[in-house]
């Protein structure tokens, strides 16, 4: 395997990820904008409107019947955050030409829609069409509830939003229900030229060819609109730093609550010196040889699952729990314990050494799943190197015992957030 | 070991092989990928709650074969995934109406990581003590179920529809039936369904088959094949209740609307699944025009869905997600189904359905664990992986339109959630 990236014009990447054992071709478009709470939701639909019709396909259901008979080529839209940044993301996955019954090309026709769906959609008079806007909104609108449904989510999301208070981290990567209300059809048009115009651009290609002609077409397409000098994402910092841990309890009609842990670290940014990170919050609470597993839940019975998670790009760990609502203190004492214990170098070489091997066997899977590839080098769209999952393997092999005493002493309690059952408040 | 091979114009090819206990070892080399995906199974689920071996009838609690999953988990050496950790295999197990399941994948040291697998699953350790613990984990996973409204919704819709089938019960069970668990009776039902002859392996990726072979040969313990006989009382055609619902802490309502299916024979064949599959997608898939019609009136979004539910002595089909009304997405449905009988399906969309189908069955074959799941399935039901593509070529508009003549309008559940009353 290897990849290049392909200079696509100002503000623009193309990155061809050869890869030749899988039956599919995956392109994606990742455009990365700043996170602000005036803009979120606009842009957060534009992936949504944007593989629901065409000025060419100006009926979802037409749209739905060409991707069918396409071999069921996959159009998929999301938005996430990273770091700072909000990333809109279009991709489509289509079975290789080999497979096609008739010979048509099938890889060229899913790039062709690709570029048919994003640059040329089904606007009138600088506006999106009312209907097609009104079922978009309809659909984000209710994605955002099922999530408040969702307790587990919930609960996680409702942790960031405390911890990241007045930072662009705390906000909601779709927005929040009145933000998406609040979206014309004027005022999405606007967010569409605005991505195109100032939106970090990184178009890959996973599979065992470029499409014929694929990036000079899309550097042409950009040509003819005025991008400006668009520099990379950059790293973001951390939550701000807090005199005393802040606690938020709220209620609900739940059986079981749910406690959130967040945890600063100094270490963040996605490159070499905030490794030690993901290994220490991986014995912490990644695995099942993990502390919080084999005590909290394992030989305390405090929870049905409790574990540990990081986002290095924000210096960030999250801690989530299932708990009854009577153990939840006992809980939280039972996970600093196990923080402190990382602290203090009180885990044994069997753990040190099964949660590099985890996750190292993890990162050479990454090359068996197009999806998977197409994730990890839209996560390093800012770092100076290319650096495959293997690389990072190799690099994560020498992290040793004290880096991750080092790190775990720079690991602090910010924010808990508790969710319990209405008549236990 | 007797061996069959199977091979496929996409490319793809596999070994069956059956052990002398009658072990079903199924193996998909990817020399190509980096990584493999094994999973051992019994034919043994959250239905299999009474059964007779060799004449001697047993009744156990529900949700006795997860629970049993959860402890098998453990040795007297040790628990398996401190075997695992030193491996660095990512291990896990899952229990469902008709199957249990413990599967690892892994980039590095496969046939360490399968000897773990071989010999944990063979070797039941459960004490008085043991079984106590698990019984306050468990009982804590029943409880966030019973928070989880996705669950919930299937469960209440199953309860509606089957009167006696045992797959109307929390695969679970309750925190009750659970407390009625010893160890006694987990070493009964093992010794009964984790026989190497209600069981099988599958395993797709980077692996080497004749190697896999010998490994399992060597570790597979003999014994004696089993009689077992499931008991079932007999199902009657109809619904309990056509309509269920419940409250829970939710922000819109969430159903779950499905059709009971007539059960002529006890399992369904290839040919019948695929053809419901289809059928399915003309009913209610993207491409359908019901499908516009429900999005178009704002009734359904992408958490819409639908599944052919079926297995020993059960056959449902389920379309499921979110609505402000689901009591008119259900009739709709209705509605659909029988224009269909009447007016017939539209050539067109048959052949676009198809297509799809066809390309996502290649599709499949990118994911070892796709495959490996896929191999569960042939040796559930004793079918061949490439049936699929091969049926996709074949299939006419006429087996499709036969199918539809299983779905009655009278035999039909629709379960709700609701947001709690302010």
């Amino acid at each position: 395997m290897s990849e290049k990236i392909i200079d696509l014009g100002k503000g623009a990447q193309g990155l061809f990820i050869k890869n030749s054992r899988f039956n599919t071709t995956l392109i994606s478009f990742n455009f990365y904008l700043p996170l602000a709470k005036e803009t979120v939701a606009d842009y957060a639909l534009l992936p949504f409107i944007l593989t629901s019709c065409s000025k060419k396909y100006p009926d979802f259901s037409l749209l739905n019947y060409k991707l069918s008979r396409l071999y069921g080529a996959r159009l998929d839209a999301s938005t996430e955050k990273y770091g700072d940044y909000q990333l809109l993301k279009i991709k489509i996955s289509v079975i290789n030409d080999r497979f096609s019954l008739d010979g048509e090309s099938l890889v060229n026709r899913a790039s062709d829609m690709l570029l048919e769906l994003i640059f040329n959609p089904n606007t009138e008079n600088e506006s999106f069409l009312e209907t097609d806007l009104c079922r978009e909104k309809r659909k984000a609108i209710e994605h955002i509830k099922s999530e408040i449904s969702e307790k587990r989510v919930y609960a996680k999301n409702r942790l960031i939003e405390e911890m990241f208070k007045d930072q662009p981290y705390s906000v909601a990567k779709c927005g929040k229900i009145e933000d998406v209300e609040a979206i014309t059809g004027k005022s999405l048009y606007n967010a569409w030229v605005k991505m195109l115009k100032t939106a970090f651009l990184r178009v890959n290609v996973v599979g065992s060819s470029i499409p014929s002609g694929f990036f000079e077409n899309i550097t042409e397409k950009l040509g003819t609109i005025p991008r400006e000098d668009i520099p990379m994402p950059k790293n973001s910092a951390p939550a701000c730093s807090v005199k005393t841990v802040n606690t938020v309890t709220e209620a609900m009609d739940v059986k079981q609550g749910k406690l959130v842990m967040g945890f600063t670290s100094q270490l963040f940014g996605n490159d070499d010196n905030s490794l030690p990170l993901m290994i220490m919050c991986d014995i912490f609470g990644g695995g099942p040889y993990s502390k919080l597993f084999s005590n909290v839940r394992e030989k305390m019975s405090l929870c049905y699952y409790c574990s540990a998670s990081s986002v290095r790009q924000k210096g960030l760990i999250t801690v989530e729990s299932g708990v009854e609502f009577e153990n939840t203190d006992k809980a939280k004492t039972a996970i600093l314990n196990q923080l402190d214990a990382v602290k203090k170098g009180d885990f044994s070489d069997f753990e040190f050494s099964s949660s590099i091997k985890s996750i190292c066997d993890s990162l050479f899977s990454y090359n068996d799943s197009q999806n998977a590839l197409d994730s990890w080098y839209c996560a390093k769209v800012n770092n100076d190197n290319l650096y495959s999952p293997e690389d990072i393997a190799n690099k994560i092999k020498n992290i040793t015992r004290e880096d991750i005493i080092n790190t775990a002493k720079g690991v602090k309690l910010h924010t808990v957030y508790k969710l319990v059952g209405r008549e236990n408040n | 070991m007797k061996k069959e091979f199977f091979e496929s114009d996409i490319g793809e090819a596999y070994v069956k092989a059956i052990h002398p206990t009658g072990l079903k070892i199924y193996i998909l080399e990817k020399p190509q990928y980096n990584s493999a995906y094994a999973i051992f199974g019994t034919k043994y689920g959250s239905i299999d709650t009474c059964f007779s071996v060799n004449g001697e009838e047993t009744k156990v609690p529900e949700g006795i074969a997860h629970f049993l999953e959860h402890k098998l988990f453990e040795s007297e050496d040790g628990d398996a995934f401190t075997k695992y950790a030193k491996t660095g295999a990512y291990a896990n197990a899952f229990t469902s109406f008709d199957k249990t399941c413990y599967l690892f994948s892994c980039s590095d040291k496969f046939y360490e990581n399968l000897d773990i697998l071989l010999n944990f699953v063979q070797s039941p350790y459960f004490t008085q003590a043991t079984v106590e613990k698990e019984q306050g984990i468990i009982g804590q996973e029943i409880r966030m179920y019973d928070d989880s409204p996705a669950w919930r919704v299937m469960f209440n819709m199953l309860l509606a529809m089957y009167k006696n089938h045992p797959v109307r019960i929390d695969i679970a069970g309750t925190v009750d039936s659970i407390s009625k668990i010893d160890a006694d009776l987990l070493y009964k039902c093992y010794n009964t369904f984790y026989n190497p002859s209600n069981m099988f392996i599958c395993i797709a990726g980077n692996v080497d088959t004749e190697q896999v072979l010998k490994k399992i040969k060597d570790s597979i313990k003999v014994s004696e094949g089993l009689e077992i006989t499931r008991i079932n009382q007999a199902e009657p055609d109809s619904v309990c209740e056509n309509y269920v619902e419940q409250n829970l802490a939710v922000a819109q309502p969430l159903f779950c609307f499905g059709y009971k299916e007539k059960i002529e024979n006890e399992v369904r064949s290839v040919k019948q699944r695929i053809a419901t599959a289809v059928l399915m997608e003309i009913i209610a898939g993207e491409v359908s025009p019901l499908y516009k019609q429900l999005t178009d009136k704002g009734l359904i979004n992408d958490e819409f869905d639908s599944e052919y539910f079926n297995g020993q002595g059960y056959s449902a089909v389920i379309f499921e997600g979110e609505s402000s009304d689901p009591e008119l997405v259900a009739e709709l449905i209705k509605a659909e189904v029988d224009r269909l009988k009447n007016e017939g399906i539209d050539k067109k969309l048959f052949s676009a359905v198809r297509c799809g189908m066809y390309g996502n069955a290649i599709r499949l074959f990118n994911s070892v664990e796709g495959i490996a799941m896929q191999l569960v399935d042939c040796a559930m039901n004793d079918s061949c992986l490439f049936d699929e593509i091969k049926y996709l070529k074949s299939i006419t508009v006429e087996d499709v339109y036969k199918r539809l003549s299983l779905l009655d309008n009278e035999k039909t559940v629709l379960s709700v959630i609701k947001p709690m009353e302010a």
